[in-house]
């Protein structure tokens, strides 16, 4: 177990590094690309604390995103009574916002379990996009809102998209940290006792609705996070910025990471990223491959190919990257 | 500038929402079947019933009229629903239910992509087997298209009934769903249900494909909206119950249309979501849907 | 003397030239081989179809560089997949600029997506020629965005065409609107309204329905039972299918009115033509799939540069509108470039889009001019009305101005 600890610290002190000096090594725009994968990154935190820690699949964290994305926007366009918002401060903000939203879907969840949850969920990021296309004058309607293009602040001599690297890495790593600390103490034991078995919980004195609900709530604010980072890196909200795909591919994520492998999401946020907007690398990549030809810009090839990597990875690691790496590691530490 | 309200027009918003309840009960059927057998929501049941119409649809270019290739159609969609369930969901049978999940989503993606690529995704015609006119029933035009498919809805959960209730096979698909150990003792080849499971989804959609295709016409998408109502209808029903989900599936249609239409806040752009409300407080009541069991767990 | 003289002439000669060869350095996208254009489309999801507008574009690009190019220059085109998701379409333009380095943007796709990314193309000088949507803002805001124009005839002045259609040859018109409850639909209806003027009071119902609906069955039947005599259907591809269809199922018999965006001619023969017999629309480009253009010489140089050119594409797209659309823009591109000069700048290339006099476009209809001013940055303002009869199109009357007041 200390093995596994100093292992833990060890790989977090290595991504606070990576994160440190990776803008110096990659292109503006890519660093804008890691952003985004940070991003999702941190939305998978909160999903995984929910589906992966307390067992409550949720289908809808999107919609918590698009709580996060709205509340930043409408504070820095039309500002609080007419007072527009810096977009830096209205990121915690949003994150309450959002955690509060989650805290009071979490309460009829209670009462609902496994696929019942899943689907109602799913109605959540179906049902989200329609509250902004009916209440326009507040939200924008489906014109949406344009928000101001993001500029480092203090005067910092870094580029647009450096500066949301660093902003989007530095948040992420603390709600790394803050996810970690959760799972690891009182709450993430009582959140797992939940997760394998109600009855037992309950009998040994775990409040099943305070942990449930807790759990909800603190997913939805690393989604809103998630959301208001987003909303700020494009600049721009509307209904269609937050898709019901999104709610998908942040379960995605969730499986190709593992459930409950807060490090195996990384590679989950990156999957996300770059199967969305590089399907034409990857279908150059598949060509390689003996009597095959996709052209990547023929419409529906896409599609094809996100949906073959999912199926392909799924069958090669059906517990995710977090559920390999813990393979390899019992591997190196049991004894045979 | 509303219409004002005529029974006329009643009746045939109410025919429209039982036609279109129809339809999403024919796909919810499909989705507790699987969900009956091997636990999963099938993500991809809205895509494989496009599919298969496609299909249909092509058969007919050729030449074939509907009742031909029909029965074509069926064979191929139950093939198809094994072959799936053998060759994706069996490997990974015993991983996360969320893992499962993803698998079907994988697979939606993959023919909504192929779809686009063979046939392109411009709309087509699909030629039904019913007449486009209208009858006369009590002073009020309904169309023969929408009597006939809310007719092969009914005639369809009446065979699924009947195999269910009196064949060995319906009974044997209904044991290694309920108890899959015990069924492996009698000598139930628990395996092959699954795939007969998803065999016979995969029909039930591929009819409700071609049921829905000649009135919303048929693109890649088709089925795309279809589904999420089909998902309401099936939670509504309690997911365990075919009866259940064809309830559900006739009180959605039926719901939606009605407040679209009469509810003016709600209109078109909230009757979804204010469906979906309903069904959260329906939830709330009664945990396990309209006609699904909950097992008594208390603590 | 003399010789200092001399030195100083060459010493500013040098200056000028590394200057000269400075500022050509200094616009991105263009090399002395290559003028580099960017876009963001759907390839996946509901609007893949659309996409294809991006592939016409590809394969008039390829043409036009086989025949030498513009200025000796050949044009690269790269187009990213957005899946219909504004948020993508940013990240896809932020890319365009940053990572490829084009020197335009160029007829990207979708409202939401073009006013998701004009901020920071106007921010960063870059031009976003020819959106592909027909909101007005893209070609009436040009004082706050003066680096964007549009190209397709504005969607409210198409319904002010309507409107002024059924005040001038409609008695007693009582009007039914069915339309898309978003952004597209309202300024269809604005427009229709501006049309009517006083005789706006004559539309009876309108129902709006949402791109989530399964079908619009259900309103169809709700403006049916108004009595009205005019059905105008300003809806998104399938939608405008289920309403011809509703309406025939329905039994119902009113003069239909359908916009632009859903009339291809593909869509209006698979929908019963009981209901689509007579229905009026607006027409400005060619229809590859409308018999009207089988023999004609526009479309006949479409569909061979579609084969020669076209990556990728099969017979089902030489009767894809999209591909002819896409092709008529790239035209109306290319005669822009060449207008911008031998040494184009983003600046000099905004300036010819903005004084554009283009006769003789081939897929678009016969005697439209493509002009714009500075102040007129809506390059498509003529269409015909046409009305659908014996599975086609038949256009009638004059060119009819879609110019905004």
């Amino acid at each position: 177990m200390k093995l596994k600890l100093a292992l833990e610290v060890a790989c977090f002190l290595a991504l606070a590094a990576f994160v440190a000096v990776l803008p110096r090594f990659i292109s503006d725009f890519r660093a804008r690309e890691f952003a985004i994968a940070g991003m999702y990154f941190i939305a998978l935190l909160g999903l995984s604390i929910l589906t992966g820690y307390s067992g409550q699949i949720s289908l809808g964290n999107g919609a918590f995103m698009a709580v996060g994305g709205y509340t930043t926007a409408i504070l820095s366009v039309d500002g609080f009574y007419g007072h527009p918002l810096r977009d830096l401060w209205t990121i915690p903000i949003a994150g309450v916002v959002a955690g509060v939203a989650g805290l009071v879907v979490g309460v009829p969840a209670l009462r609902l379990s496994g696929l019942y949850l899943a689907l109602i969920t799913f109605g959540i990021a179906v049902s989200f996009p329609q509250l902004p296309k009916k209440f326009d004058h507040f939200f924008g309607g489906t014109t949406g809102k344009i928000l101001s293009l993001p500029r480092p602040p203090f005067g910092l001599d870094t580029t647009p998209n450096d500066w949301i690297f660093y902003l989007t890495w530095g948040i992420a790593l603390v709600l790394l940290a803050l996810a970690w600390l959760l799972v690891r103490g009182r709450t993430g034991r009582g959140l797992k006792a939940i997760r394998d078995s109600e009855v037992a919980a309950v009998s040994s004195g775990i409040s099943l609705a305070r942990y449930k609900t807790l759990a909800f709530g603190i997913s939805a604010f690393y989604a809103g996070i998630a959301g208001s980072l987003y909303a700020i890196a494009n600049a721009y909200v509307n209904p269609d910025v937050f898709p019901i795909m999104l709610s998908i591919y942040l379960v995605v994520g969730l499986a190709v990471g593992g459930l409950d492998s807060l490090f195996g999401l990384l590679g989950g946020a990156a999957l996300i990223y770059f199967l969305q907007n590089h399907a034409d690398t990857v279908a150059r990549w598949i060509n390689h491959l003996p009597a095959l030809e996709l052209d990547p810009k023929q419409p529906g090839i896409p599609s094809v190919v996100f949906g073959v990597v999912l199926i392909v990875v799924m069958l090669l690691i059906p517990t995710g990257m977090g559920g390999l790496a813990r393979k390899f590691f019992v591997s190196l530490t049991t004894r045979r | 500038m509303l219409a004002t309200f005529t029974w006329t027009e009643f009746a045939q918003q109410l025919a429209a929402g039982i036609r279109e309840g129809a339809i999403y009960a024919g796909l919810a059927l499909a989705i507790v079947l699987i969900y009956r057998s091997t636990r999963v929501i099938n993500f991809a049941q809205g895509e494989m019933a496009t599919f298969t119409t496609f299909i249909a649809w092509s058969l007919q270019n050729r030449g074939l009229s509907f009742w031909v290739a029909f029965p074509i159609v069926l064979a191929i969609a139950f093939a198809g629903g094994v072959a799936i369930e053998r060759t994706l969901i069996r490997p990974v049978e015993n991983a996360p239910v969320l893992t499962i999940v993803i698998v079907t989503l994988g697979l939606a993606l993959l023919l909504n992509g192929l779809m686009s690529v063979i046939w392109g995704g411009a709309n087509r015609q699909f030629h039904g087997p019913f007449s486009t006119r209208t009858i006369d029933v009590g002073g009020v035009p309904i169309s023969v298209q929408d009597i006939g498919i809310v007719a092969v809805s009914i005639v369809l959960v009446v065979l699924l009934w009947l195999f269910f209730r009196y064949t060995k096979l319906g009974l044997a698909l209904r044991a290694s769903a309920v108890n899959p150990d015990s069924s492996r003792l009698v000598g139930v080849r628990v395996g092959w249900m699954l795939a007969l499971g998803w065999g016979i989804a995969a029909v039930l959609g591929a009819v409700a494909g071609m049921m829905i295709a000649p009135v919303v016409f048929l693109d890649p998408n088709m089925m795309q909206t279809i589904l999420l109502y089909a998902f309401a209808a099936a939670v509504l029903g309690g997911l365990e119950s075919p009866a259940g989900a064809v309830v559900g599936g006739l009180l959605l249609g039926v719901t939606i249309t009605m407040l679209g239409r009469y509810v003016g806040f709600i209109g078109s752009t909230l009757k979804l979501p204010a469906a979906l409300l309903l069904i959260l407080v329906l939830l709330l009541l009664r945990p396990g849907g309209l006609f699904g069991r909950v097992a008594v767990r208390r603590v | 003397m003399g010789v200092r003289v001399f030195l100083v002439f060459v010493a500013a000669a040098l200056l000028a030239v590394t200057s000269a060869s400075a500022r050509q350095v200094a616009t991105p996208g263009v090399t002395s081989d290559e003028i580099h254009l960017g876009s963001s489309v759907p390839l996946s999801g509901e609007a893949a179809i659309a996409g294809n507008v991006a592939r016409g574009i590809e394969a008039y690009f390829n043409y036009v560089n086989d025949k030498g190019g513009v200025f000796g220059r050949k044009i690269k085109f790269t187009y990213l997949d957005d899946g219909y998701d504004p948020g993508r379409a940013v990240n896809n333009t932020i890319r365009l600029i940053q990572q490829e380095q084009v020197f335009a943007v160029f007829s990207s796709l979708g409202t939401s997506n073009n006013l998701a990314v004009r901020k920071l193309l106007n921010d960063a000088k870059v031009p976003q020629l020819f959106v592909s949507s027909g909101a007005t803002t893209f070609g009436r805001d040009y004082k706050k965005y003066p680096w964007t124009i549009g190209y397709i005839p504005p969607y409210s002045e198409e319904g002010e065409i309507y409107g002024r259609y059924v005040v001038k040859n409609i008695k007693k018109a009582k009007i039914a609107v069915l339309y898309q409850n978003d952004d597209y639909g309202r300024d269809l209806f604005a427009g229709l309204r501006r049309g009517l003027g006083a005789k706006a009071k004559s539309i009876v119902a309108k129902v709006g329905y949402d791109p989530t609906s399964a079908d619009v069955q259900p309103q169809v039947t709700q403006l049916k039972a108004s009595k009205a005599n005019v059905l105008m259907v300003f809806a998104f591809g399938k939608f405008s299918l289920q309403a011809f269809n509703a309406v025939s199922r329905l039994g119902w018999k009113p003069q239909i009115f359908v916009n632009d965006v859903s009339s291809a001619s593909a869509l209006m023969s698979i929908v019963p033509q009981k209901a689509a017999n007579g229905a009026i629309s607006i027409v400005f480009g060619k229809d590859p799939a409308s018999p009207s253009w089988a023999n004609d010489k526009g479309i006949r140089l479409f569909q061979s540069i579609l084969r020669k050119y076209g990556n990728g594409t099969n017979a089902r797209d030489l009767k894809d509108g999209y591909f002819s659309a896409g092709m008529a823009t790239a035209y109306t591109m290319v005669n822009t470039l060449k207008k911008a000069g031998r040494n184009p700048t983003r600046q000099s290339v905004m300036n010819a889009a903005t004084h554009l006099n283009e006769k003789g476009n081939p897929f678009v209809l016969p005697g439209i001019v493509i002009r714009t001013t500075p102040k007129s940055r809506f390059p498509i303002t003529q269409v015909r009305l046409q009305r659908w009869s014996a599975n086609a199109w038949r256009p009638f009357g004059k060119l009819v101005s879609a110019k905004p007041g």
